[in-house]
This record gives C-alpha cells, structure tokens and sequence, in this order.
C-alpha cells in the first residue's frame, strides 16, 4: 500500500503540490485526475524519487521511502512509467529489454515482453526511436510486465495513440491488475479511467479537491477543476 | 613514399595517443555533458607521477599499474563527484570549473617540479625492425596496439556488455535509466574512470616524445579536442579517427609547409583549424551540447543608484589617482595593474553579461599590444584605437562558427585559438615578428609620456571603459543580453537575432581586450610574446570568477589580484602557488552551486503543446460552457 502524506512538492522555489494525502491499497487501481498543470505528473514524479519533496512523507507498505532515489524505489517494487514515451530512442528494442530486464534475466524478461505484447517480437532489433509511437509505448509498457512490479505508475500513457492502441493499452492494464499489481493512473480518457478504478483522487491546483469512489465523483465537480475554476 | 613512411609512422603513434585521448574525453562528455578542459591535467599528473614512482626505484610494471590503473580509477572518482556538481549549473561554470581544474593541475605541478621539461624515462622497448630504409621501433608498435585495443574494446563494451548498453542508455534518458532500476551515477562513475584511465595512459604513451613538460602534456586535452571534433564529440570510433587523421596532419605538416621558422608551431596550431573547419561544416542539429541545459540567472543591474554609483566611482578614482603620489617606485606594478583592468572589464563584459567564456583573451591582448609596436608614426589615440580594432577580425573568426552551435564549443574554439596564436601567430611579421622584442610609443604631448603621466592616461582609459561597459549593461544591447541569460527561447521568438547579438559582445569584447594590450605596451622599453602565453588566458579568466560577480567591481579586485597583489609580496614560493590557488578557487567557485542547490533552477519536465500554467485560465464565471462533461 503506498501512502502520501501532507506530501508537498514543486521546481525550484515553484511549488506544485501542497500538502496532498492520498492512498493506494495493495491491488487497487486508482485513478488520479485534474486539470492540465494540476500536479498529477509532479506526484508521479515525487512519489518515484525523481523529485526530492519539500515536505511530508511518503510510505510503501509501510516502509517510508520519501527521497530515496528512483532505482532504490524499483527494487522495492516499484515502476513508473513517464510521461512521453518511456523508452531510450537511440537503443533497439532487444537493448531496451536488456535494460529493463533484472541481472541475467534478459531471455526470460524479453519471453515475458512479447507475450504481453506480441508484436515487439518481430520489433527486437530496430531502433526504438523508429517505432510507432504505439510501438514504442508498449515497449515503455513492457518495463510493468518484465520486472513484476507490486505498485505501477502510469503517466498519460493512451496519450497521442491510436483508439484502437489505447484499447489494446488499457487491455494490458487490466492484465496487469489481475496479476495483483496496484495501479496509480493519471488518464486524459477520463471515462475510461473511471471505468476501470476503484479510487479516484482529483487534484487541483496541486491539492486534493476530491477522494472517493467514481460513483460518488460528481461530473459537475470534474468539469470545475478541470476548467480551473 | 619512402621519404613520406617515416612521418607516416611518426603521425600515426602519436595519433593514435590523440585517439586514446580523445575517446576519454568523448566518453565522459557523452555519459556526464561534462567537457572535462582539465583531463590535459590529469594525462599530465599521470605521467610525472609515473616519472617520479620509477625514480624511486619501483619496478615499470608497478608504477604503469599504479599510475594507470590506481591513479586512472581514483582520479575518475573525482572526476564523476565533480562533474555531477557541475552538471547542475550554467554551461559558462562548467568550462569555468574544468579550466579551474586544468590549471590547477598544471601548476602544482610546476610548484612541485619546476617549469623547465624533465626527461622522461621511456619504458617500452626501443629494438624494431625496417621497412622500406625506414626503422619501425617496437615501442611504436606497442603505443599503437594499445589504442587500437583500445579503441577496438570500448567498441565491443558498448555492443555487447550489459553496463556498456546501460551507458548508451544514460546518454539517451538518464531519468529514464534510474526509473528502470538502475543508478545513473553508478553507470556515470563507470565512464570516468574508464576515462580517466585513458587519459592516464595517454600521458604515459605521449611523454616519451614530448618529455615531462607539464604544459606541453597538457596540451593534449586541445588535440583530443581536435580529434573529437571529427567524431562530433559524440562517436568514439570517429574520435579515434579523428586521431589519428590529426596525428598524421600534425607530423605531415611541416614536410609541406614552407621550411621557416614561422612554421615551426604549425603542428600545435592544427587541432584548432581542424576544430573551425568542423564547426563551420557541421549542421547545428548535430552538434548539440549533451546535457541538461541550465540557464544561469540573469545578471542583476546594479542595486546602487546612479547616485550612489557615481559617488563610488568619484571616490575610487581620487583614490586611484593618488597612487602615484603614494607608491613611489611600484608605480610600474599599479600601471600595469590598470591596463589589466580594461581586460577583466572586457571579459566581464562578456562573462557576466552574456554568459559567454572566452580562454583567449591573452591572446586579444597581444594583438592589441603588437599592432601598437607598429604604429609609432600614426597619432596616439589614433594608434591605440587601431590596435584595438586589429583583434575584431580575429574575434569574429572565433566567434562566428562557435555562437552558431553552442557556447561550449565557443570555448573550445578559443582554447583552440589562444594556442594557435602563441605557436603560431606571434612570430607572425604583422604581431611580434622575431625579433627579441619590440618598442610601442606613449602619448608624446603634455608630458603624458613620463611614468606618471602615463599612469593618468591609463586611468582615464580604465575610466572611460568602466563608462562603456556601464552603458552597454543599461543599454537595448545590456537588456537584450539579460533575456538571452533568463530565456534564449523567449528572445528569439519575440525575433531579437542572437547569434548576431552573441557575435557583437564578443567582437566588442575582443576589442576592449586588445586596447588593454596597446596600451600596456609602452609601459615597457620593449614588449615581447613571452608575457602573452595561451594558459594566461586561463589564469584571468579564473580570477574574474575568484573576484566576484560585480560587472565593474570584480574587473578592480581581479587586477589587483593577478598584478598588484604579487608586486609586493617577493616571496618566490606564494608566486609559484598563485596560480594553484586560482585555479583551485575557480572550480570550489564554479561546483558551489551545485552542492548548496542555490543556483540550481531544475527545469521543468517538457510540456506539451496546448499544456497551461495553472492559473492561465480566466476564472469560470467569463468562461462560457464549450465542452459537455462526461
């Protein structure tokens, strides 16, 4: 279970997120919503170690892991996959797997890759930066499946594809949630986000503005934080 | 071919150390986005070190392992602590960091063994065997294989080992990289001590031909700059190319060139044509700085009031204008002293208000002071003026290429050109010629020409470019120069022209510089090349760093830093560590703000087209419903 607590955040002397308390039980989804600048991808960013908070805590099935540094934070079972595409352009498909695959586990890791997604099969030696950009996210994806995280965080990762690459995407979010893996998902889709949660947090201006069930969510709430209002 | 296969073989050893060379330097720039200025430092502690284990009679296979292998490692992890600060801030500091580093290195090694060269013990064997009248020597051989092996290693490391695909990657994203599991720093720290192990082993392979000359192994960080160059500072295989084209340019040279004296520096000159012609051919998308682009502040305007400004400058300028009156005897050292103050105010103007580096001042300033040697006939000002205007054509020969890519390589373009200059430019009849010294006039009416007299022309000249600088600073130009510190971007699209902004303060620069030269020129019988060395160049630069920030202060502490300060401390021992203090103030100065994060403005994750500020939006009540909420 992964807790943020009064967890602020920001670039700089900028700051983002102002004291946001939040959870993600052990094998939930939960869908985190908001307008464009609302902090989403800076809570992403913090609770991964990518950006050092200025205060609050933040704790991993009970451990606190508040500024530990991204790599410690996969060891612990943790994976986030960024914002964009979450790939090295420049490496191929069969290095990029190389790189995301546990010591000495790249034959085992690359089997698991193209069984969640068949097609990086035929993709192994190409450029990564010469895919589609569906391509590329499911490469980005497969870093969820390969290293069997126990918490993964999704930034925006329908976002620019094809409707029929998003459904595949969200296909394999399914997947990974029935394998036990709880999911933090910052959507843009957010009907479909909805559709699959079981928590909705929607932050504005870099606080929580609502918590609950998406039952509970009111549409003319969502509107008002999303219109900045 | 038989007369051509000597220098053939000649260019292709000693190219293939550039290459060795160079790949380090490639390595780590590529992993970090640190150029490192100071691995000359560390090939040439290698191999002094090398020089004094084996007079101390420890056995050749322990001292290369120590010197390669322990000395290469260590240095390496000093390097990665050091690059990692500077990462986070300007790219202006971080030249300013590595050339504090460089000059660090290369003058405690004069403190701690003299100036002149020392021979050094060659440690492979001499035997060889001859092809075609021409005797290969089996050290040759051996210096050969060993880059080769190098070079054919680090390629096989990249392919297909695990930390060499996870390099590559840190060179793509390294946040992606530590997202995926891995520690970016830890891959990072890899590189620098492979590169710092080549760099060892160049100054190993490199000293036998060019003795323990601490500034002549230094050097070799400009012809790895040359070599890298080719491979674009970015592809190691190119860069081991690169050196070897350019050993075989550097040791054919001279068979083409004239035989004259004039082109006996030709070989050192090379690796900075080769930098221009790259610069100029290579597509700006190609050539990009690697690393996470860090805009230092802008510079503040003065916080006094013109008032208060112009009280300050009065009371500085009585003061100054009664040193004659005080120091007696030492007023030579306070005349030179204020000459070098119109230089730091030219580099301050660049440095401080551009953000731009230049290690070729020196060089401005010889310009400046040899043209003025020619001009006895022409009316004073006139000359001075002129002399000034001699160095524009060379600034914009530096600029030009550079400006157009990035500010990084503006500063390896005039490393490049302080040292073609020194080796090459001086003797040149227009400059210095080479005769042992030449003699400039001073101003021949109203007794101006006496020491004293002189000494206030001087003080009106620092005066009247105190006043330029200001003006520059305060005006469109001043403001256009702050944008482009606080958002290059912002500028461009409100359609100001950099490039040709950056190009104007260099060239304005170069010219205030080379004034400083005419004018220090007459203050001695005759003035020669000697004083103008390029690592002068370096050495002002990190003192203007070590003064401060002030645009007109520091340009005051500075020259009475680097002239005043020593004229009157005779000891021979704080001379020696002057130098090693500078270089050492100016590199705590420029990883500063990397460890207290004060200076450290992380930059935004990109954003997307269409993304808003969090409050760009009116609020609802002016916002019509456009949208249907799902």
């Amino acid at each position: 279970m992964l807790v943020l607590d009064k967890l602020s955040a920001g670039y700089g002397s900028t700051q983002v997120l102002r004291e946001v308390t939040m959870a993600v039980p052990a094998g939930s989804v939960v869908a985190l919503l908001g307008a464009n600048g609302a902090g989403k991808t800076t809570l992403l960013r913090t609770v991964s170690g990518l950006i050092k908070p200025m205060s609050g805590r933040v704790t991993l099935d009970g451990e606190d892991i508040t500024g530990r540094a991204p790599h410690q934070l996969v060891a612990r079972g943790l994976c986030h996959v960024p914002e964009g595409r979450g790939v090295f352009p420049a490496l191929t498909v069969a290095d990029n797997l190389l790189v995301q695959s546990p010591d000495g586990q790249t034959a085992e890791a690359t089997e698991l890759a193209i069984e969640a997604f068949p097609r990086l099969g035929q993709r192994l030696t190409q450029v990564a930066g010469t895919m589609s950009g569906g391509e590329q996210q499911m490469l980005a994806l497969a870093r969820a499946y390969v290293q069997s995280p126990s918490l993964v965080l999704l930034d925006e990762v329908s976002m620019g594809l094809a409707p029929k690459i998003v459904d595949e995407i969200f296909e394999f979010l399914e997947r990974l949630a029935l394998r036990g893996a709880s999911l933090l998902l910052v959507e843009q889709y957010v009907t479909r986000a909805l559709a699959v949660c079981d928590y909705v947090y929607l932050l504005n201006k870099g606080s929580v503005a609502f918590a609950g069930e998406p039952a509970e969510l009111d549409a003319e709430e969502v509107f008002a934080s999303y219109t900045g209002a | 071919m038989s007369d051509y296969l000597p220098f053939i073989v000649f260019g292709l050893v000693s190219g293939s150390v550039y290459g060795l060379s160079a790949m380090g330097l490639v390595l780590t720039y590529k992993t970090s986005g640190i150029l490192n200025f100071g691995q000359g430092g560390v090939t040439a502690i290698a191999a002094f070190l090398y020089y004094d284990l084996t007079r101390n009679s420890v056995p050749v296979p322990i001292a290369i392992i120590l010197v390669v292998l322990v000395f290469g490692t260590l240095s390496g992890l000093v390097l990665e602590v050091v690059a990692r600060l500077l990462a986070r801030t300007s790219t202006a500091n971080r030249v300013v960091g590595t050339v504090g580093l460089l000059l660090f290195c290369q003058s405690i090694l004069v403190v701690r063994y003299g100036g002149a060269a020392l021979p050094f013990p060659g440690f492979l064997p001499q035997g060889g065997f001859t092809v075609s009248g021409t005797l290969i020597r089996a050290d040759q051989v051996i210096t050969a294989a060993i880059a080769l092996a190098a070079a054919v290693g680090i390629f096989l490391f990249f392919r297909w080992t695990r930390l060499g695909t996870e390099m590559r990657a840190v060179v793509d994203d390294p946040d992606l990289l530590d997202m995926t599991g891995r520690s970016p720093v830890k891959v990072r720290r890899t590189a620098w001590i492979i590169g710092s192990v080549f760099a060892s082993a160049s100054g190993l392979l490199i000293a036998p031909t060019s003795n323990l000359d601490s500034v002549l192994l230094t050097l070799l960080v400009v012809q790895a700059f040359g070599a890298a160059a080719i491979g674009r500072f970015t592809s190691l295989p190119l860069a081991y190319a690169g050196g070897l084209v350019l050993g075989l340019l550097t040791s054919l040279a001279p068979k083409w060139a004239p035989q004259t004296t004039l082109f006996q520096g030709l070989p050192l000159a090379i690796p900075f044509l080769l930098l221009v012609v790259v610069l100029l051919v290579t597509s700006k998308s190609k050539l990009k700085e690697i690393g996470r682009s860090v805009l230092s502040a802008a510079p503040a305007t003065s916080r006094l009031t013109l008032n208060q400004m112009l009280g300050t400058g009065i009371v500085s300028v009585v003061a100054l204008a009664l040193v004659p009156v005080l120091v007696g005897a030492k007023l030579i050292i306070w005349s030179q002293g204020l000459t070098y103050v119109i230089l730091f105010l030219s580099l301050s103007l660049l440095v401080r208000l551009s953000g731009q580096v230049s290690l070729c001042h020196i060089a401005f300033q010889a310009v400046g002071a040899a043209v003025m040697t020619h001009l006895g006939d022409v009316p004073w000002l006139a000359a001075v003026l002129i002399a000034g205007l001699a160095a524009v054509p060379l600034g914009i020969l530096v600029a030009l290429p550079a400006v157009r890519l990035a500010g990084l390589f503006l500063a390896v373009t005039t490393l490049g050109l302080g040292i073609l200059m020194q080796y090459l430019g001086y003797a040149t009849n227009p400059l210095f010629g080479t005769q042992l010294g030449r003699a400039a006039s001073r101003p021949g009416a109203f007794g101006l020409d006496g020491d004293k007299g002189y000494y206030y022309v001087l003080l009106a000249f620092v005066v009247g470019t105190a006043v330029l600088v200001l003006s520059v600073e305060r005006s469109r130009m001043g403001r256009l120069l702050r944008g482009l510190a606080d958002s290059p971007t912002a500028l461009v699209t409100m359609g100001a022209g950099i490039n040709g902004l950056r190009v104007l303060v260099f060239c304005l620069s170069a010219f205030v510089a080379s004034v400083s030269g005419a004018l220090l020129a007459p203050l001695f019988g005759v003035i020669d090349a000697t004083r103008f060395g390029w690592l002068n160049s370096l050495v002002v630069l990190t003192v203007l760093v070590i003064a401060g920030r002030g645009i007109i202060v520091a340009p005051f502490i500075a020259a009475a830093l680097i002239q005043v300060v020593p004229g009157y401390v005779y000891n021979q021992t704080f001379q020696l560590y002057l130098p090693v203090f500078f270089g050492l103030g100016a590199l705590l100065m420029a990883v500063a703000p990397g460890i207290s994060g004060s200076a450290l403005v992380p930059k935004r994750p990109r954003r997307r087209a269409g993304d808003r500020a969090p409050h760009a939006l009116p609020p609802r009540a002016h916002h019509p419903k456009l949208v249907e909420v799902p």
